[in-house]
C-alpha cells in the first residue's frame, strides 16, 4: 500500500510551464484521475510520477521515500498507455511477463502470475496471440494485464480508453473501476473526459494551464465548484452574469438582466461581496418547467430558441433578454421552437461565482451569447 | 526549505549506456571525420605558422583557375586524316572533316568548369527526373512495372567503366559514328563529344534517377484528398500541378537536388573514364580531378603536393557544404510536408490519351535505353572482344576470359578480397556507431545532440577526395611510422573513410526505424523495472533490427564501390588496393591490351552485389533506396 505525496512540483518546456507547483495527495488504495482540457499539464504530471520526465522543482513522495530523482526503473509503477504499447514483436504471455523476467522470478512463479493475471483480465487462452492478433479491447486487457502483473506501488493510466469505441469505454471503465478496487491498488488516471472522469474516480484533480484547480470526490467537484473553471469544465452549464444585491446568511440575491436570482456559493473558501459582478451557473438538469407558487425569484420566461432530441433526454434552449437559457426535458415533453415558457431554478442548485475569468471560460464552452 | 536541484546527469537522463554510446561516436566521429577534416582546413589556412590565406590567394591568381570570358568554342569543326589501305596496299592519308563537341571549349578555368557542370547536370537531372516521376507516379500504361525495374539500371554505379564506355561510344571513331556516318549516312561528317559536354552527359545519366526516385516518393506520398480537393474547386492540369503537386513534392526535388550537386562536384568516375577513352583533355579540367591528380604525385611523402591544392579542396567543400546546408535548411522550412500521414491508401492513377501514351513510351524507351547503356556496355565489354575491335567498333565473340580473370589473377582476386575485408570491417563500425548515433539522436537527452545529427548526416556533404586529402596529411603527420600511416596501410584507412562516407545510410535507416518505434513501448519497458541497456536489447533492438540490416547492406555496397579515397589512399601501396583502384588503375593507369575488359568483369561484380543489397534491403526496409552513393 502506497500514498503519493507530490510538493509544489513544476515542470518546464523552454518558456512553456506545463505544470506549476502542483501539490497533491493520492491515498492508499485510492484512484484519482487527473481531468482538465487538452495542454493542461495533466500527461506531464503523470508522467513526472512514472519518471519519464523529471520535475524543474520539487518533489515526489511514494510514502516516505523521495523518488523524485529516481529513473522510472526504480520507481515501480505500472503504466498503462493510450495507444496500449504493447511490444509488436512478443506474445501476450511475453508481454506479459516481461516485467516478471527483469525481476528475475523462477520460470514457474512466472507462469502461475501470468495466468492469473490473465483470468483477472479475461483474456484466458490467448497467451500466444501476438497484439496485432488481438482486437482493441483485448489488447487494452493485456495492457492493463501487464502493468498489474508486477504488483507496482502506483497503478499509472494515461486516457487509457480513448482509443476504444463509445461502447467498449464504458465496459472497460467499470472493468478498470472493479480490478482496482479488487487489488486496491494507488491508481492515478488521466483522461480529457469529464464523464468518465465523474464516473470511474474515487476523488478528482481539475487542472488547466499547469495547475490544480480544485481536488474532490465527483460529487463536490461537480456540485460544489470552486470557480467558474471547474464549474463549466465537469457538466454542461449556463452561465448568466449577475450583480450581487444582498448577502442574507447563505443566501446571495442578485440581479440579472431585470430578474431577481437567489443563489448560493458552492464553496466556502469562495468570497463574494455585495455589488460585486459574479456568474450565475445553472445546471440544465436544475432547471424546473412548473412554477412553484408563490415565488417571486428564479423564475424566467422566454421564447424556445432551439429543441434537440438527445434519446433519453431533450435539450432545449430558452431565449431569455439576450442569454440564452439550456435545459434538459423529459425526452417526451411537448415543447417546439418558438413557444413561449417559463422556468423556475431552486435557489439551493443555483451556483454563484465570481465573474473573474468569465468570458475566458465561457468562449472555450460557447456558454455566453455575448 | 529550500528545495535541492534535481542533479544534472537526471536531468538530461544520462546513464552509463548513453556515456558509452556517446564515447563511441564521439571518438571514432573526430578521429575518423572531425580531425581529418580540420587538419585540410588548418593546413590551406595556416602559412609559415600563421594564419593567412596567401593559398587562396595564390589558387585565385592561378591563370587557369578562372577564365572570364570562357576559352575556345563548344562547336570546332576539323579536318584530320586517317590511313586508309588501299587494294594495291599502299598506304594513303584520307581527309576527313570532323565536328568537336567540347573539346576545344568551352573552359571557364577549373573552379569555374566544376560549378558549369554541376549547374548544367542538375538542371538537366532535374528535368528528366521530375517528368519520369510524375509519368510514374500519375499515369498507369502498361509495362509500368517493367519500366521501374530499367529505371533502376542507370543506378548501379560501374566506376570508371561507364564512362570510358560512353567516351568511346562518343569517339571519332566510335560505335555512334560507325552508325549514323559509316552505316546509315544520316551524318555528313563525323562527330565527337569530348569536354566538359561529356561529363554532363555522363554525369547526368547516372545521376537523374537519385532526382526521380526522390520525387517519385514525395509524389505518391502525397494524400490524394490535397489534388482532389483542388479539383473540385476547380483546378486540372497544369494548374493543378503548379500550384499543388509540384510545392507538394518540393522537399523530394530539393533531397534529389543536393545528393545530384554534390555528386557532381566530388565525381572522378567521368574525368577518369574519359581520360581513359580520349587521354588529356578539357574534361580534366576540374576540381575533383585537379586534387586527385595533384596527391597522385604524393607517392614520396605529402611535402611534394602543391599547397595551393589545400586551398583547392577548401574551396570544394565550401561549395558543396553551403549547397548541402542551404537545401536543407530549405526542406525543414517546408514543414507542410507533414500533412503527409504515412503511406497513402490510395494513389492517384490515370490512364493517359492515346498520344499521351505514345509520348510516354516514346520518352521512357529514349531515356532507358541511353542511360543504361554504360550498364549494358560494361557487360558486353566484359563478356566479348569488343575492347580489341577498332574496324568496326562492334564485338565479334564471346569469351569466358574476362570474367574468370576474377579468380585466376591473383592481383584482382586479391583487391577483390581487400574490398570485401575493407567494406566487411566498415559495416561492422557502421552498424555500431550508425545505430548508436541514431538513437542518442532519437532518444537521448543530452544537451547538443543536434550536433552528432549534423555530423552523421554531413559526410554526403563532404566530397570523397576531401576525406582522402583529410586522411593523407592527418595520418600521415601524426602517425608516420605508425601502423595508421597512409603510406604502410592505406587498407586499413580505407576501413574508416568507408565507415565515415557510408554512415549516413545506416544511420538514416535506424533513424527511420527509430521514429516509427513509439516512446511508450520503451516507456512501459522503463516503468516495468528495465533498465536502458535492457531495454536497448530487448525492445528496441528487435523492432529497429530490420532497419540496421537494410540500411548497413547499402552501405556495403556503396563501400565496395568507394572511388575517392580507394584510389587516391590505395595509391600509396597498390598492393592494398581495392576493386575500384584496379578498375581507375586498368581504365587510366596502365594501357595493357585487355586491362579494359577486366575492369569491365569487375563492373559486372559490382553491379550483381549492388542488385543482391538493393533487393534485399527495399524487401526489408519496405521502402525504395532513395539515396545512392559515389
Amino acid at each position: 500500500m502506497v500514498n503519493v505525496k507530490l510538493y509544489n512540483l513544476t515542470k518546464k518546456f523552454g518558456e512553456v510551464i506545463a505544470v506549476d507547483k502542483v501539490n497533491l495527495e493520492v491515498r492508499h488504495g485510492e484512484f484519482v484521475v487527473l481531468v482538465g482540457p487538452s495542454g493542461c499539464g495533466k500527461t506531464t504530471l503523470l508522467r513526472l510520477i512514472a519518471g519519464f520526465e523529471f520535475p524543474d522543482e520539487g518533489r515526489i513522495f511514494f510514502n516516505s521515500d523521495d523518488v523524485t530523482e529516481l529513473p522510472p526503473y526504480e520507481r515501480d509503477t505500472g503504466m498503462v498507455f493510450q495507444n496500449y504499447a504493447l511490444w509488436p514483436h512478443m506474445t501476450v504471455f511475453e508481454n506479459i511477463a516481461f516485467g516478471l523476467k527483469i525481476r528475475k522470478l523462477p520460470k514457474a512463479e512466472i507462469v502461475k502470475r501470468v495466468k492469473s493475471t490473465l483470468s483477472l483480465v479475461k483474456l484466458e487462452g490467448l497467451e500466444n496471440r501476438y497484439p496485432h492478433e488481438l482486437s482493441g479491447g483485448q489488447q487494452q486487457r493485456v495492457a492493463l494485464a501487464r502493468a498489474l502483473v508486477v504488483q507496482p506501488k502506483v497503478l499509472l493510466l494515461d486516457e487509457p480508453l480513448s482509443n476504444l469505441d463509445a461502447k467498449l469505454r464504458i465496459e472497460m471503465r467499470d472493468e478498470i473501476r472493479r480490478l482496482q478496487k479488487e487489488l486496491r491498488i494507488t491508481s492515478i488516471y488521466v483522461t480529457h473526459d469529464q464523464e468518465e472522469a465523474l464516473t470511474i474516480a474515487d476523488r478528482i484533480a481539475v487542472m488547466n494551464k499547469g495547475k490544480i484547480m480544485q481536488v474532490g470526490t465527483p460529487y463536490d467537484v461537480y456540485k460544489k465548484p470552486k470557480n467558474l473553471f471547474v464549474a463549466s469544465f465537469l457538466g454542461r452549464c449556463t452561465i448568466l452574469l449577475g450583480k450581487v444585491l444582498k448577502i442574507e446568511e447563505d443566501r446571495l440575491i442578485t440581479i440579472c438582466d431585470d430578474h431577481l436570482i437567489v443563489g448560493i456559493v458552492p464553496d466556502k473558501e469562495v468570497e463574494v461581496s455585495p455589488n460585486e459582478e459574479v456568474a450565475i451557473v445553472i445546471r440544465p438538469e436544475s432547471i424546473r418547467l412548473k412554477r412553484e407558487p408563490n415565488k417571486t425569484y428564479n423564475v424566467m420566461s422566454g421564447i424556445v430558441d432551439w429543441v434537440s432530441f438527445g434519446g433519453n433526454h431533450l435539450d432545449v434552449k430558452i431565449k431569455i433578454n439576450s442569454s440564452k437559457l439550456l435545459i434538459t426535458l423529459d425526452p417526451h415533453a411537448d415543447v417546439n421552437v418558438g413557444d413561449k415558457i417559463t422556468v423556475y431554478i431552486p435557489y439551493d442548485e443555483t451556483l454563484i461565482l465570481p465573474a473573474k475569468g468569465v468570458y475566458e471560460v465561457a468562449y472555450a464552452h460557447e456558454l455566453l451569447d455575448i | 526549505m529550500k528545495i535541492p536541484h534535481i542533479k544534472t546527469f537526471r536531468r538530461y537522463q544520462i546513464d552509463l549506456f548513453i556515456v558509452g554510446q556517446l564515447a563511441l561516436v564521439f571518438f571514432v566521429l573526430t578521429l575518423f571525420l572531425v580531425l581529418p577534416v580540420g587538419t585540410l582546413l588548418i593546413k590551406a589556412f595556416v602559412y609559415n605558422g600563421r594564419p593567412s590565406i596567401r593559398y587562396f590567394r595564390d589558387l585565385f591568381s592561378d591563370p587557369e583557375a578562372i577564365i572570364l570570358p570562357p576559352k575556345g568554342s563548344l562547336i570546332k569543326i576539323e579536318t584530320t586524316y586517317r590511313y586508309e589501305i588501299l587494294p594495291n596496299g599502299t598506304k594513303v592519308l584520307i581527309p576527313e572533316k570532323v565536328i568537336y563537341i567540347g573539346k576545344m571549349g568551352p573552359d571557364f578555368g577549373y573552379l569555374l568548369n566544376s560549378i558549369f557542370v554541376a549547374f548544367f547536370v542538375s538542371l538537366i537531372s532535374l528535368s528528366l527526373g521530375v517528368i519520369t516521376a510524375f509519368i510514374m507516379a500519375r499515369y498507369s500504361f502498361l509495362g509500368k512495372h517493367i519500366f521501374n525495374l530499367l529505371l533502376l539500371i542507370p543506378m548501379l554505379a560501374t566506376p570508371f567503366v561507364s564512362a570510358f564506355i560512353i567516351g568511346k561510344v562518343l569517339g571519332r571513331v566510335g560505335l555512334l559514328n560507325y552508325i549514323l556516318h559509316d552505316k546509315l549516312r544520316i551524318l555528313p561528317y563525323r562527330v565527337e563529344i569530348s569536354g566538359l559536354p561529356a561529363v554532363i552527359l555522363i554525369q547526368t545519366l547516372s545521376f537523374f534517377p537519385i532526382i526521380y526516385l526522390n520525387v517519385y516518393a514525395a509524389m505518391v506520398n502525397i494524400d490524394p484528398s490535397l489534388e482532389e480537393q483542388a479539383e473540385n474547386l476547380g483546378a486540372r492540369g497544369f494548374k493543378l500541378f503548379r500550384y499543388i503537386t509540384w510545392p507538394l513534392s518540393l522537399p523530394g526535388v530539393a533531397a534529389g537536388l543536393v545528393l545530384v550537386l554534390i555528386f557532381s562536384l566530388e565525381d572522378l568516375g567521368a574525368p577518369i573514364g574519359l581520360s581513359g577513352a580520349f587521354g588529356h583533355g578539357l574534361h580534366q579540367k576540374l576540381i575533383s580531378f585537379m586534387i586527385y591528380y595533384e596527391f597522385r604525385r604524393a607517392i614520396g611523402g605529402i611535402s611534394q603536393v602543391y599547397p595551393a591544392t589545400y586551398a583547392l579542396a577548401v574551396f570544394l567543400l565550401l561549395i558543396a557544404s553551403t549547397g548541402f546546408i542551404a537545401i536543407k535548411r530549405y526542406i525543414s522550412l517546408k514543414t507542410y510536408a507533414m500533412l503527409i500521414k504515412g503511406v497513402p491508401s490510395y494513389s492517384r492513377v490515370r490512364k493517359p490519351s492515346v498520344l499521351g501514351l505514345i509520348s510516354i513510351y516514346i520518352f521512357l524507351l529514349l531515356l532507358v535505353l541511353t542511360a543504361s547503356f554504360p550498364q549494358i556496355g560494361t557487360i558486353v565489354l566484359a563478356l566479348t572482344n569488343w575492347a580489341l575491335q577498332m574496324r568496326p567498333p562492334l564485338p565479334s565473340r564471346l569469351t569466358s576470359e574476362y570474367m574468370l580473370s576474377l579468380v585466376t589473377d591473383p592481383n584482382i582476386f586479391k583487391a577483390i578480397l581487400n574490398s570485401l575485408l575493407y567494406s566487411g570491417a566498415a559495416i561492422l563500425l557502421i552498424m555500431l556507431v550508425g545505430t548508436s548515433a541514431s538513437y542518442l539522436v532519437a532518444r537521448s537527452r543530452i544537451p547538443g545532440k543536434d550536433l552528432i545529427d549534423l555530423f552523421i548526416t554531413i559526410p554526403i556533404a563532404i566530397p570523397g577526395i576531401i576525406i582522402a586529402v583529410g586522411y593523407l596529411l592527418f595520418f600521415a603527420t601524426y602517425f608516420s611510422g605508425t601502423l595508421l600511416s597512409p603510406f604502410n596501410n592505406p587498407g586499413l584507412l580505407l576501413i574508416f573513410t568507408y565507415t565515415i562516407r557510408r554512415l549516413p545510410f545506416t544511420a538514416r535507416a535506424v533513424f527511420a526505424g527509430l521514429q516509427q518505434v513509439h516512446m511508450s513501448l520503451e516507456e512501459v519497458s522503463y516503468s516495468l523495472g528495465a533498465r536502458r541497456a535492457t531495454t536497448f536489447f530487448k525492445i528496441v533492438l528487435p523492432l529497429i533490427k530490420n532497419n540496421i540490416l537494410g540500411g548497413s547492406l547499402l552501405s556495403f555496397v556503396y563501400s565496395m564501390s568507394e572511388v575517392s579515397t580507394s584510389i587516391t589512399l590505395s595509391a600509396l601501396n597498390p598492393t592494398q588496393g581495392p576493386i575500384t583502384f584496379k578498375m581507375s588503375q586498368a581504365i587510366y593507369a596502365t594501357a595493357a591490351v585487355g586491362s579494359v575488359s577486366i575492369a569491365a568483369a569487375l563492373g559486372i561484380l559490382l553491379m550483381i552485389l549492388q542488385i543482391i543489397a538493393i533487393s534485399i534491403s527495399n524487401y526489408v526496409l519496405k521502402q525504395r533506396v532513395t539515396l545512392v552513393g559515389v
